[in-house]
């Protein structure tokens, strides 16, 4: 039965292909990204848990769905996937910005100093303080991470906007995407730029993470001078049509 | 893999459930005060954490794990025959998996019981990156290292501060013109010769090496020798002189100094050793057996030696490092706990203690 619906995905991804190929030779049109995969291949699946499920609790849709697997063509699973407990997706985002010219190496191991780093701050912090202090001191890098970063995005952004020859900046609201995207950027850049010039990265970046924790440095003042230059420029909104 | 100057008491790693080694911190931490193994005087020893890694910043505490090779090491110390020439027990094993702890160990024991120890933290340190290379006044042949002597130095002041004033030294030595060290003043007199005229320090460490070599030999006290990456005295190094030609380990005093040292042919005491590859110069990363990191020269001037291998944990040492990490809430991932998470770092540490902490230290 599988191997009859496979024989049908493959003509119709035939006439998909042709369907794409036609699109694509239309003038004015061209793909930017494209894959080395053909649209056949599947992509992999990355989950412990459901490869280790028993056949006998395995739904009807499951088992289709498993012997379909065994006979269509399936993806490479890329390199920085895993499904490891300690993963974590923002973390990941974060290590791939922080690399240069692909030494992910590098990058990652300056992530686990920077993390490393602001735990034995904390620690130390904890050790010095007093039994009420200690109670609010947070001594998990992760949590520190996340909630820096959250702290770092902007609610409202600027866009610059053509109107009658002239570029004007114009507040517009962003997406999640976006806000988390621009926490990250600034936060690489103040680390990268504005430091002694012997200073590491994990040295810098664990300062900055513990100050953007406690709602303080300069990346969170890079936060209100954006809010401040919208609230400035609330004029302009109208110029945007979206 | 011994990194700049280290100051500190060993690390820790939890125990097979009894014996919890501790040892004893400055006055003013008060967390830990553990009245079973406590040093009479705080004594900062130099071994293999940087002044960032510091774990009584972190923990409040420098605890050990009591492992196997340790205590066979122990035990043959306690039976140590005195009358005999000096035993050379070579701790050997892979990267991380706990020699120079497992040194430490054993220098702890013999300070508990009176011994003198001579310890060399790093002897890689000796054979590179040195700043100053005078040519030595004594002998014309051989080079000065007037830095790494002054600094091993002040470590032997502070560790055996007591020692100091007992021993008295047996023949006149001259410095220079003015100054010269009578016959019968005590080794504290050298050291501090040694400390102030830097140009000195490197005849200083000869000196204070012939003198205890001496005296142990005439039963006054225990030495304890215990150096740390013994294979950089019969390797090559990257020192050059100032025509660029290389320097041989042999031509450097204290490398010739230090040689004579673990030599066997003094009796009172005992000689502890650990290879090491990590700081080694042109050897491969995989080498770890004495014949492949000593070369010839080095296993046959060691020849005959004790080697005791130093392996990764077994499970229940994995299992006691990894609650120990558990209760010091060193471990903050919130997975980390779970029986996920603890198979994981089994199987990306496989077993091996220093990979354990550098991934334990992120999570």
């Amino acid at each position: 039965m599988a191997a009859r619906a496979l024989r049908a995905a493959r003509r119709c991804s035939e006439l998909a292909g042709a369907v794409n190929r036609a699109v694509w030779r239309l003038p004015g049109l061209t793909q930017v990204r494209w894959s080395r995969y053909g649209p056949e291949f599947r992509d992999p699946l990355i989950d412990k848990e459901h490869c280790r499920k028993p056949a006998a609790e395995l739904t009807e849709e499951e088992k289709y769905d498993q012997d379909l697997r065994k006979t269509q063509l399936i993806k490479a699973a890329p390199a920085a996937q895993t499904c490891s407990v300690f993963a974590d997706p923002v973390i990941s985002k974060f290590t791939n910005m922080m690399m240069k010219g692909g030494n992910k190496v590098l990058a990652r191991s300056l992530m686990a100093q920077t993390l490393e780093a602001v735990k034995r701050k904390q620690f130390e912090k904890y050790h010095a303080a007093s039994a009420e202090e200690q109670a609010t001191i947070e001594r998990n890098p992760y949590t520190i991470f996340h909630q820096a970063l959250k702290n770092c995005e902007p609610v409202i952004g600027l866009v610059p906007i053509l109107k009658g020859g002239h570029f004007y900046q114009v507040p517009v609201p962003l997406s999640d995407r976006r806000r988390r995207f621009l926490a990250m950027k600034w936060m690489i850049k103040e680390c990268r730029e504005n430091k002694p010039r012997q200073t590491l990265m994990p040295e810098k970046l664990s300062h900055e993470l513990l100050e953007a924790f406690a709602n303080k440095g300069p990346v969170i003042k890079r936060k209100h001078d954006m809010h401040k230059m919208a609230e400035a420029n609330r004029a302009l909104a109208h110029y945007r049509w979206w | 893999m011994l990194k700049g100057v280290r100051k500190l008491i060993p690390r820790v790693h939890k125990l097979d459930p009894g014996c919890l080694l501790r040892m004893s911190t400055q006055a003013p931490r008060s967390i830990t005060t553990h009245s079973d193994d406590q040093l009479p005087v705080q004594r900062p020893r130099a071994i293999c954490r940087t002044p960032e890694s510091d774990p009584v910043k972190t923990f409040g505490e420098a605890c050990l794990m009591v492992r196997k090779p340790a205590l066979e090491l122990l035990q043959y110390l306690k039976n140590t025959n005195f009358t005999h020439p000096a035993v050379r027990y070579l701790l050997y094993g892979e990267k991380g998996t706990g020699k120079t702890l497992s040194l430490c160990h054993v220098i702890h024991f013999c300070a508990k019981h009176n011994w003198l120890t001579l310890h060399v933290p790093d002897a890689h340190l000796w054979v590179k990156n040195c700043r100053e290379l005078l040519r030595s006044t004594y002998n014309k042949q051989r080079l000065d290292q007037p830095l790494e002597a002054s600094t091993w130095l002040r470590r032997f002041k502070t560790t055996n501060e007591h020692f100091l004033s007992q021993i008295k030294v047996e023949e006149k030595y001259i410095w220079n013109k003015r100054e010269s060290t009578e016959k019968g003043s005590p080794l504290g007199e050298v050291v501090e010769q040694g400390l102030m005229r830097v140009r000195n320090a490197t005849d200083a460490v000869g000196i204070v090496l012939k003198e205890l070599k001496r005296q142990s030999c005439l039963g006054r006290l225990q030495l304890l020798v215990a150096v740390d990456g013994v294979n950089a005295l019969w390797g090559r190094t990257t020192l050059q002189r100032e025509d660029k030609s290389p320097v041989a380990p042999e031509e450097l005093a204290l490398v010739h100094n230090l040689r004579k040292m673990v030599d066997n042919d003094w009796h009172g005491g005992a000689i502890v050793l650990t290879l090491s590859q990590t700081g080694s110069l042109f050897k491969p990363q995989t080498a770890y057996l004495p014949h492949e990191l000593l070369g010839k020269e080095g296993f046959d001037a060691l020849d005959p030696f004790v080697p005791i291998l130093v392996s990764n944990y077994n499970p229940k040492e994995f299992e006691s490092s990894f609650q120990y990490y558990l209760e010091n809430n060193w471990l903050q991932h919130e997975k980390a706990p779970t029986e996920e998470g603890k198979k994981e770092l089994l199987f990306l540490s496989n077993s091996n203690p220093g990979q354990l902490e550098r991934l334990c230290a992120y999570l």
